[in-house]
C-alpha cells in the first residue's frame, strides 16, 4: 500500500567535509533500525574505497528510513545523500531537487565553510526548508554561540532555530528526526497526473547493470511499465524497482513523492543523464521537469600508457569504468612523444584525480598524465570558432583573432591570519579581486574572479598550503573571456615535444617556461649527448637549460661475486631505458611527464 | 686450476659506507667461525689445484696467527697450491706491525694489501675509518719493507674533496707497485645510504678519476679501477675479470664453478650450522656466461681477442656481438686494435654502458 503523501519527508544534508555527516546519517539508520547493530559498520553511506579514505562522498546513495514519531504516526523519511564536492555542483543540485528539506551541518568548532555556504545558498534557491543543526558540540573547542551567530550573519538563517548535536556520541538525533517530521513539507504532487521522475543519480551494477537514484514527482511508475527518457527519447521496460533500505528492496511501484530505484536493462551510465525526466510512453507527460543539463567537461588531460600497461590495457580500464562512472569523457588520442592514448574531460580537478587514482588502483595501470587545461574558445581569422582541448590543437599565431578562456568566481574563506596570503595567490594567479567579507573577527570571506586555467595547475594545493589547511574553496563558472594567451613549448635538442605544450598567458610565460625547464634538466639523466632543454613561444625561445652529456657510468668494484649480479642489474637499467619514451635521439623517463604536472609548486630553484 | 677467496667477515669498526659481510670484531674471532671455515674446506668437493688464494673481508687482519695456521693447514691439506701462486692477504693499517707481517710472510703470503683509503685526516673521518694518516704511512713503510709485491686501497669522491691531491701525491711517495682506486659510492644497505645526495657530482668524480690515472702514469692502468707495474697487476682478481673458475669460502661468498654462481649463506649463524650450504646456486646458461665473459674483459686494458674468444667458447665474437662492438667502437668507448677489443680511458670511466650494449 502506498505511504500516503503527508506521511512523508525527503531531504538532503549540507555538510562540509568532517563537520560530520557520515556519522549523523549512521545514526539515522540506527535509530531508525535500517541496519542492525550486529552488522553496522562505520559509515555505511559511503561505498567506496576512495571515499573512506578522503573521507568524502563521491556518488550520493539515497536511503530510505521507517520511524514512529512521539505521536505514534509511521513515517517514511528519505535521505538522499549529495556528493561531497564543488566539482559536482549540478549533481548536487539535482540531488536537492529530489527533496523538500535540507539539514545544514554545521561544525561547532569550526563554523560555517565555504562549501557549505555554496550549498546552502543551493537549497535557498531552490526553497528548501533549512534546518540548521550545530554537531560536534561535545569537542572542547566548540563554540555554539559563534557557530550560531555564523549561521544567522552568514547564511541567513535563524541561529536560535538550530538543533544542537553530537552525532559522535548520538546527541540530538532524535530531535532532529523530529524536526524532519515537523518543519520539512511534505512532498506535493497529483498521484493521478502522467508520470514525471527525476533521475538524481545512477549507479551501475555488475550483475544489474544502471540503477537510477529518482524521485517521483507526479504520477506513478510500476514494474513492466515502458518509460521514456525525456531528454533524448529513449524507450526502456522496467524490469525492477524498489527502495533502498539502505539494502536493495524490490516493489510493485514507486508513488508521487516516494524516492527509490529503478532498472530497466540500460547498460551504460552514458546512456543516463542525471537530471533528466523519466516518463510513461502510454501517457506521457507533456513538459519535463525544469533545470535539466548538458553536463560539459571543464578539465581535460591526455592519459597515455606507461611502465608494463599498454594501449589495449588502459582502453579496455576506461570502457569498465564509465560503465560505471558516466561523469567524465574520452576520446583516443596521440602524442608524438607518448604515443597513442586517451584525451579525458573532467568535471573539475578533484574529479581528475579521482578518475586516474581509480584506475591505476582498481585496474592496476600505471599512467602518464599530462599537464591538464582547460578549454579555450578560438575565434580565427577565417571568422571560424573551434573550442580547444589540447595545447597542440592550436592554430598558428597568425591565424588568430582572438582566444577566450574560462572564468570562474572563486570564494574562499579563511582565518584572516591567512588573507593577505590568499589574496597574493589569487593575484600570482591572475586573479581579480571582487570583494572581502568579514564572518567575524576571526575569519573572512574572499571572492575573486580567477582564469579557471590557474585554479587547475595548483591552486587548491597552494591555497591549502598556505592556510595551514584552514581555507576552503568553492567556485562557479562565469563567462569566457578573452585573454593574451600563448603556447608555450618545450623543446629538447630543437625539437618540439607535443606533450609538454601548455598554454599559458604570456606575461607568465617565462616564469613557468623556466620552472619547466629547470625541472626537466633535473629529471632528464644525462645521455651520450648534451641535451638542450628549450621553452618557446612562437619561434621564440625564452629560456634554456642543458643537460650535461653523460660523463659517468660504472661500477667502480666489480669482483667475482657481483659479475651475475651486476649482469642483473644492468639488464634491469636496460628495462628501464625501455620503458623511457625516445624524443628524437633523447630519452625522456616518464616521471618527467608527471613530475610536470605540479608546475608552480615547484619552489626548490 | 682455480681460485681460492678466503672470507674472514670481521672488522674493529665497521665502515659506514662498506656494503660486505662483516660483523664487529670483539677481542678474537669465534672458535665456532674458524671452525666452520675449516670444515667448509675439508669438505669442498671441487677441483685440488689452486692457482691463486685471496683473503678478503672484513678485515683478514684481525686473525690471531693461530686462526691463521689452522686455515691454512687446512687450505694446504685440500689443495695443492702451486709454487708461484699469488697468496694475497688484506691488511688494515691498524694491525699492521713488523712483527705481524713477519708472521705473514712466514705463513706463505706473498701479496699484501693495505686497506690506506686515504692519507687525510679529514678523509678518513669523513669515512668512518679507525686508522689516521699517520697510521697509513707507517703501516705502508713497514709494509713495503717486507714485501716487494704489495699495493694499497684509496677511495675518492670523499669529502674534503681536495683531500684527493694529497692522497695521490702521498701515495706516489710510497711508490707500491699496485695501486686500486675505487670511487665512494652510497649502497643502498649501508648506513651511508641516506648520505647520498652527498655523492659528488659527476663531473668531480671523473676530475678525481682522470687525476689518479695521470699521477700514476708510470703504472698500467689495468682495469678500471687497478694500477698497476708490469707483472705486479692482481693474478686473483684477474680470474673474475676472466671469468674463470673460483670457490669462495666463508660467509656470503660466491663461487663460480661448473658454470654454476653460488652463494654461500651469509648469516653468520645459518653459515656455522652449516658450512657451505648455499643460499643461491645459478646455473648460468651459455649465453649468460659469454655476455658475462666479454663484460668482464672489457673492464680490463688488456681487452678481448677475437681468437680468445672463438677459443673458449667456439663461436665468432664478430657474429654474437659484432654491431654492438661497432657502436661502441664508434662511441670511443672501445679501440679494435689487431682483432683485440679494448676499453679506452671513456671506456672505463663509463664502462657500464659497455656492458648495456652487449646487453642488447
Amino acid at each position: 500500500m502506498a505511504t500516503p503523501l503527508d506521511r512523508i519527508r525527503n531531504f538532503c544534508i549540507i555538510a562540509h567535509i568532517d563537520h560530520g555527516k557520515s556519522t549523523l546519517a549512521d545514526r539515522f539508520l540506527q535509530l531508525t533500525g535500517a541496519v542492525d547493530e550486529r552488522n553496522f559498520q562505520d559509515q555505511s553511506l559511503d561505498t567506496m574505497e576512495l571515499e573512506r579514505e578522503r573521507g568524502i562522498t563521491i556518488k550520493s546513495v539515497s536511503v530510505r528510513l521507517t520511524y514512529t514519531a512521539d505521536d505514534g504516526t509511521e513515517y517514511v523519511l528519505n535521505l538522499i545523500d549529495t556528493p561531497g564536492h564543488v566539482d559536482f555542483s549540478y549533481e548536487v543540485s539535482r540531488s536537492m531537487a529530489a527533496c523538500e528539506g535540507a539539514l545544514l551541518l554545521v561544525d561547532a568548532a569550526q563554523g560555517v565553510e565555504a562549501q557549505t555556504l555554496a550549498n546552502a545558498y543551493k537549497a535557498i534557491e531552490q526553497d528548501l526548508e533549512i534546518i540548521p543543526v550545530i554537531n560536534k558540540i561535545d569537542l572542547p573547542s566548540a563554540d555554539v554561540d559563534m557557530a550560531r551567530r555564523q549561521i544567522e550573519e552568514v547564511v541567513g538563517l535563524d541561529g536560535d532555530s538550530a538543533i544542537l548535536a553530537s552525532a559522535k556520541e548520538g546527541i540530538g538525533t532524535q530531535e532532529i528526526i523530529e524536526a524532519i517530521i515537523g518543519r520539512v513539507p511534505p512532498p506535493k504532487g497529483n498521484r493521478d497526473a502522467p508520470l514525471k521522475a527525476l533521475i538524481f543519480d545512477a549507479v551501475y551494477d555488475t550483475y544489474r547493470g544502471v540503477v537510477i537514484h529518482t524521485r517521483v514527482k507526479q504520477g506513478r511508475m510500476r514494474k513492466g511499465m515502458t518509460i521514456k527518457m525525456m531528454s533524448n527519447g529513449l524507450q526502456y521496460d522496467v524490469n525492477e524497482l524498489g527502495v533502498f533500505t539502505p539494502a536493495i528492496k524490490p516493489a510493485e511501484s514507486l508513488e508521487t513523492g516516494e524516492v527509490g530505484y529503478v532498472i530497466c536493462s540500460i547498460k551504460t551510465l552514458k546512456a543516463t543523464k542525471i537530471g533528466d525526466t523519466i516518463t510513461d510512453v502510454a501517457n506521457p507527460a507533456p513538459h519535463p521537469l525544469p533545470g535539466y543539463q548538458e553536463v560539459n567537461p571543464l578539465v581535460f588531460c591526455g592519459l597515455y600508457p606507461a611502465g608494463e600497461t599498454d594501449y589495449e590495457e588502459l582502453r579496455d580500464a576506461l570502457e569498465r569504468l564509465q560503465l560505471n562512472d558516466g561523469s567524465f569523457q574520452y576520446t583516443p588520442d596521440s602524442s608524438d612523444a607518448l604515443g597513442l592514448g586517451f584525451r579525458l574531460g573532467f568535471l573539475g580537478l578533484l574529479h581528475m584525480e579521482i578518475i586516474q587514482e581509480r584506475l591505476e588502483r582498481e585496474f592496476d595501470l600505471t599512467l602518464v598524465t599530462t599537464i591538464p587545461n582547460v578549454g579555450y574558445r578560438v575565434l580565427k581569422s577565417s571568422g571560424e570558432e573551434m573550442i580547444i582541448e589540447n595545447a597542440s590543437q592550436m592554430p598558428a599565431p597568425n591565424e588568430i583573432e582572438r582566444i577566450e578562456e574560462p572564468y570562474i568566481e572563486a570564494e574562499i574563506i579563511t582565518p584572516t591570519a591567512f588573507l593577505g596570503a590568499v589574496c597574493d595567490l589569487c593575484k600570482d594567479k591572475r586573479g581579480i579581486h571582487v570583494r572581502i567579507d568579514y564572518i567575524d573577527n576571526n575569519r573572512c570571506m574572499v571572492f575573486y574572479q580567477l582564469p579557471l586555467a590557474e585554479v587547475v595547475m595548483d591552486f587548491y594545493d597552494r591555497l591549502k598550503t598556505i592556510s595551514r589547511g584552514y581555507a576552503s574553496l568553492e567556485y562557479r563558472l562565469l563567462d569566457n573571456r578573452p585573454g593574451k594567451l600563448v603556447r608555450l613549448d618545450i623543446l629538447l635538442n630543437g625539437e618540439p615535444v607535443d606533450a609538454l605544450s601548455t598554454i599559458v598567458h604570456r606575461d607568465r610565460a617565462e616564469q613557468i617556461g623556466r620552472t619547466l625547464a629547470s625541472r626537466l634538466q633535473r629529471l632528464i639523466p644525462r645521455q651520450q649527448y648534451e641535451v638542450a632543454i628549450q621553452a618557446a613561444v612562437g619561434n621564440k625561445i625564452i629560456v634554456r637549460e642543458t643537460v650535461k652529456a653523460m660523463r659517468k657510468n660504472v661500477t667502480a668494484k666489480c669482483y667475482g661475486g657481483d659479475i651475475t649480479r651486476k649482469r642483473k642489474l644492468l639488464e634491469r637499467q636496460k628495462e628501464g631505458k625501455k620503458r623511457m619514451k625516445q624524443v628524437g635521439r633523447v630519452e625522456v623517463p616518464q616521471e618527467a611527464f608527471m613530475a610536470l604536472l605540479q608546475v608552480d609548486g615547484d619552489r626548490d630553484k | 686450476m682455480i681460485g681460492v677467496y678466503l672470507h674472514i667477515p670481521f672488522c674493529r669498526l665497521l665502515c659506514p659506507y662498506c656494503d660486505f659481510v662483516k660483523r664487529p670484531y670483539k677481542g678474537a674471532a669465534p672458535d665456532r667461525f674458524v671452525d666452520a671455515l675449516v670444515t667448509e674446506i675439508e669438505r669442498f668437493e671441487g677441483p685440488r689445484e689452486a692457482c691463486s688464494v685471496f683473503f678478503g673481508g672484513g678485515t683478514p687482519s684481525v686473525l690471531t696467527r693461530e686462526e691463521l695456521e689452522r686455515i691454512f693447514s687446512a687450505l694446504r691439506q685440500r689443495f695443492t697450491v702451486a709454487p708461484d701462486a699469488e697468496i694475497g692477504f688484506e691488511a688494515n693499517p691498524d694491525d699492521i706491525t713488523p712483527e705481524a707481517l713477519a708472521a705473514w710472510r712466514e705463513l706463505g703470503i706473498n701479496r699484501l694489501s693495505v686497506g690506506v683509503q686515504s692519507f687525510d685526516d679529514g678523509a678518513l673521518t669523513y669515512l668512518g675509518r679507525a686508522h689516521g694518516a699517520k697510521a697509513a704511512h707507517q703501516a705502508c713503510e713497514w709494509t713495503a719493507e717486507a714485501f716487494s709485491n704489495w699495493g694499497m686501497d684509496l677511495i675518492f669522491g670523499a669529502y674534503p674533496v681536495e683531500s684527493w691531491g694529497r692522497t695521490l701525491a702521498a701515495c706516489r711517495a710510497h711508490a707500491p707497485p699496485h695501486i686500486s682506486t675505487y670511487g665512494l659510492s652510497y649502497e643502498p644497505k649501508p648506513p651511508f645510504a641516506k648520505r647520498a645526495r652527498e655523492a659528488v657530482d659527476d663531473d668531480v668524480y671523473i676530475a678525481q678519476y682522470e687525476a689518479a690515472h695521470t699521477a700514476f702514469e708510470n703504472h698500467l692502468h689495468y682495469e678500471v679501477s687497478n694500477f698497476a707495474l708490469p707483472g705486479y697487476e692482481s693474478q686473483h682478481n684477474l680470474l673474475y675479470w676472466r671469468n674463470a673458475e673460483y670457490a669462495g669460502f666463508g660467509p656470503g661468498a660466491y663461487s663460480f664453478l661448473d658454470g654454476i654462481r653460488s652463494r654461500n649463506l651469509s648469516r653468520f649463524r645459518d653459515y656455522e650450522r652449516d658450512p657451505g650450504g648455499k643460499s643461491e646456486a645459478l646455473k648460468l646458461t651459455p649465453s649468460e656466461i659469454r655476455v658475462e665473459t666479454v663484460i668482464q674483459h672489457l673492464r680490463l686494458r688488456e681487452g678481448l681477442e677475437k681468437r680468445v674468444y672463438v677459443e673458449r667458447f667456439g663461436r665468432s665474437l664478430e657474429a654474437d656481438y659484432g654491431e654492438a662492438i661497432r657502436g661502441l667502437v664508434q662511441r670511443g668507448l672501445l679501440e679494435d686494435e689487431d682483432g683485440c677489443m679494448r676499453p679506452t680511458l671513456k671506456g672505463f670511466e663509463q664502462n657500464s654502458e659497455i656492458g648495456l650494449a652487449l646487453l642488447g
